[in-house]
């Protein structure tokens, strides 16, 4: 850098004049500059702006894919993005006139000019790089309300990590649904359970206009309940006649009563639309059902927090196989690996390439790649995810390994031979120390990558809480999904801390 | 006594590090040798405990050819010879103590040694080396986490440990300075007129060669070019320096004494 420096406080000795190359670069970015000798210089920039105007002229065809002309398509880009496609022109515009306004400079100042044309070359990347991007910082901001009910889920689950066993208080009144067909007996009063009567007993459904796919309300029940627990939120349930039970809703709402001090309650509810099948032959019996629930007894950890903290050990522990399995397997192999044990022929050290080269192939294929692979191989879960993370850590630890095999000091080696020690004893005392601490302080910094990636493995199906995570993200649960990133966290955390502790003991 | 006779060294590269050189070391003598970098100092010293093979000529200690000695007897052969070297050759991640305790492997049994089980005879013997070289307060520390001059003395204590009865010193003193240098030296030559351990020392500094060799050889491209006694290195010439030194000899007399000054 010093020299290229001096360099350019030398006079650039050219025949041509500061506004020849200046019209130069001005006919063609760059060549201004190659003529007066900066030629590095100018192919440079000529590449920066060739490029740039490149991909000015892809985004307007881009955009206007089905316009017809180059001009049509410009007019369609400028109508749809005014904003980006006019700047980034009066930007490209600036960069072509700068590149000129350097080559004139060079010849008149016989230097190499100023750094103002490569910001102003990185200004353009810049606006060009925004749109490619599709950034778009206007609607994120508004629409970072939405945003907020998951993130806060996610940021505090806790409220889906306990839950209570449910006592129900349940009325039921059946209702015939066809024309023929015995009409059910109304209920009548119970003495002391909850009970719930109907009128009519028979009625139709809501059905859909054949035409217009409006809603045909059908026939308007009266519900009387009784003897239910007084002043609580009752429900209201269909069940049809296959079994499918579902809460009455009514202009979107869920339809429900609020019983009074006697545990009574009236309404109005309107037959819901079901559609009920050609096939069906005979009367048809539907069940409306009044239903209160209620939290009893002590908090329990949910489904959620149980299946998490499951997964996290599974997670932990296939972190801990995959790990187990790559120390085992790469510790031939970094022999193999290593160029001080393999420089002793020609054929050693072709092993030795060829190890290489594949163990840096295999390393530079991320571990969900591998799983990928891996779940297609032995199926989905756990065992998917231990032979992805076990591919990818042979080839990691047969790096580390092999360079702290070719780190080892001979000096010591030497010294123990000549105390009289034997082949053994010079392995146990010479060789085996060297190693032993950098072998420790790699394999649990690997155990340590291993689980963060075990927990992002079962994405892609590879087991593990990943594997929960996603469906519970999938399934729009967040608090549950909470659950699971709070876990990943700590865990991840707590596991960062402490190999970083026992490796800083170790070297 | 230690003859050697017509020793040759020729590398697997075809570097030839020895010429047919021999001489005698009579039992208690503090033998320096001297000469450039590569002109054999190092491969002559090793070839006396076979670390490594000569290619040809004899090795006579008390009677028995090393240079012939199969390696079971190697290994009897090579606990009389303790090695301190210029760059210490400890096991920096083990601790004092293991380093010590492994001057001690030529005499226990290899399935005890593996499990560092020594005999207790072995263990009060490390304490006292260690005692000896004043490393007490060390014993338990990395190797690693002393300084330059401890771990030459821990370097002694694992050559003590062997009960030698030659030092072999690859040039001890060459990663020390000037100071340190005499406080090893010292503890050379105790043993050499305390202990009657015969000495074999390279070493580089006029003044320290001086000062310390009983006997002296030069070395010059694998060839013994000066052979002399203390009374003749304490006359010896510049010329006579000079030629086993060759060209560079100024330049090194120079060097030394700029190097001293600097170190000062």
């Amino acid at each position: 850098m010093a020299e290229r420096t001096l360099q350019s406080r030398i006079e650039v000795k050219t025949k041509f004049s500061p506004p020849v190359a200046g019209v130069a670069s001005f006919v063609l970015p760059g060549l201004g500059q190659m003529i007066v000798g900066q030629v590095y210089r100018g192919i440079l920039l000529l590449l920066a702006f060739g490029s740039g105007l490149g991909i000015y002229v892809w985004r307007i065809a881009e955009i206007g894919r089905r316009e017809v002309g180059f001009g049509a398509k410009f007019g369609k880009a400028i109508d749809l993005e005014p904003m980006f496609f006019i700047l980034s022109l009066v930007v490209l515009v600036i960069v072509w006139l700068l590149i000129a306004y350097d080559a004139y400079r060079c010849v008149q100042q016989g230097k190499r000019g100023g750094s103002g044309v490569f910001l102003s070359i990185l200004a353009m990347f810049f606006v060009l790089g925004w749109q490619i991007s599709q950034i778009d910082v206007v609607r994120m901001v508004r629409e970072a309300p939405d945003a907020l009910p998951p993130l806060s889920k996610v940021l505090w689950p806790w409220k889906a990590a306990i839950e209570y066993d449910i006592e129900k208080e349940l009325g039921d009144a059946r209702i015939l649904a066809t024309e023929e067909g015995d009409i059910p007996v109304p209920n009548v009063p119970l003495a002391d359970e909850p009970y719930l009567i109907a009128t009519p007993t028979q009625g139709e459904l809501s059905t859909q206009d054949p035409d217009t796919g409006e809603l045909i309300p059908g026939t308007i029940l009266t519900l009387v309940g009784g003897n239910f627990r007084p002043n609580i939120e009752t429900a209201i349930w269909w069940k049809d006649p296959n079994g499918n039970e579902f809460q009455i809703r009514q202009e979107g709402q869920y339809v429900s009563a609020v019983t009074d001090d006697q545990g009574a309650f009236r309404i109005e509810v309107i037959m819901p639309y079901r559609l009920t099948p050609p096939s069906a032959v005979g009367p048809l019996y539907h069940d409306v059902f009044a239903l209160q629930t209620r939290e009893i007894g002590r908090p329990k950890a949910s489904e959620a927090l149980r299946l998490t903290v499951e997964r996290m050990i599974e997670t932990i522990f296939m972190g801990m196989m995959a790990t187990f399995f790559g120390i085992i397997l790469s510790i031939p192999v970094s022999f193999l690996a290593a160029r001080n044990i393999m420089g002793g022929s020609r054929i050693t050290m072709g092993i030795y390439f060829l190890t290489r080269t594949i163990m840096n192939i295999i390393r530079s294929i991320e571990p969900l790649i591998w799983a990928l692979i891996a779940v297609v191989w032995v199926g989905l879960g756990p065992f998917a995810g231990i032979v992805a993370l076990t591919i990818h850590s042979i080839a990691a630890l047969t790096k580390l390994y092999s360079e702290a095999i070719e780190g080892i000091d001979p000096g010591p080696i030497e010294a123990v031979r000549a105390t009289g020690a034997n082949t053994l004893q010079t392995i146990m005392y010479g060789v085996i120390p060297q190693m032993i601490s950098p072998f420790i302080s790699f394999s649990i910094y690997r155990w340590d990558i291993n689980v963060r990636m075990s927990t992002i493995i079962g994405l892609v199906g590879g087991g593990g809480i990943g594997f929960l995570l996603v469906q519970y993200i999938r399934l729009l649960d967040y608090r549950s999904a909470g659950i699971a990133v709070w876990f990943i966290a700590v865990t991840v955390a707590i596991l960062d801390y402490v190999s970083a502790e026992i490796r800083a003991r170790l070297i | 006594m230690i003859e050697i006779k017509n020793l040759s060294k020729t590398y697997a590269d075809g570097t030839q590090a020895l010429k047919d050189v021999s001489f005698t070391v009579e039992d208690g003598q503090f033998l320096v040798v001297i000469g450039l970098s590569g002109s054999g100092k190092s491969t002559l010293l090793r070839c006396i405990n076979r670390l490594v093979e000569p290619t040809e000529g004899q090795i006579i200690w008390n009677g028995t050819d090393i240079a012939a000695a199969e390696i079971a007897d190697l290994r009897k052969i090579r606990r009389s010879f303790g090695m301190i070297f210029q760059h210490f050759n400890l096991v920096k991640r083990s601790t004092v103590l293991t380093n010590v305790m492994a001057g001690r492997l030529g005499y226990v049994s290899t399935a005890k040694s593996i499990f560092h089980r020594f005999p207790k005879g072995d263990r009060d013997m490390a304490a006292a080396a260690i005692e000896r070289l004043g490393l007490t307060d060390q014993t338990n520390k990395l190797a690693r986490e002393l300084s330059g001059g401890q771990q030459q003395r821990v370097g002694i204590a694992r050559a003590l440990m062997q009960e030698p009865q030659v030092i072999l010193a690859d040039e001890p003193v060459a990663s020390l300075d000037p100071v340190l240098a005499h406080t090893i030296l010292g503890y050379l030559e105790q043993l050499n007129q305390e202990d009657g351990m015969t000495v074999i020392c390279s070493l580089h500094y006029l003044d320290l060669i001086q000062r310390y060799a009983s006997h002296v050889i030069g070395l010059r491209d694998g060839r013994i070019v000066w052979q002399g006694d203390s009374a003749a290195i304490q006359t010896m010439t510049d010329k006579e320096f000079k030629d086993i030194y060759g060209e560079e000899a100024e330049r090194v007399s120079a060097g030394r004494s700029a190097t001293e000054a600097d170190r000062g």
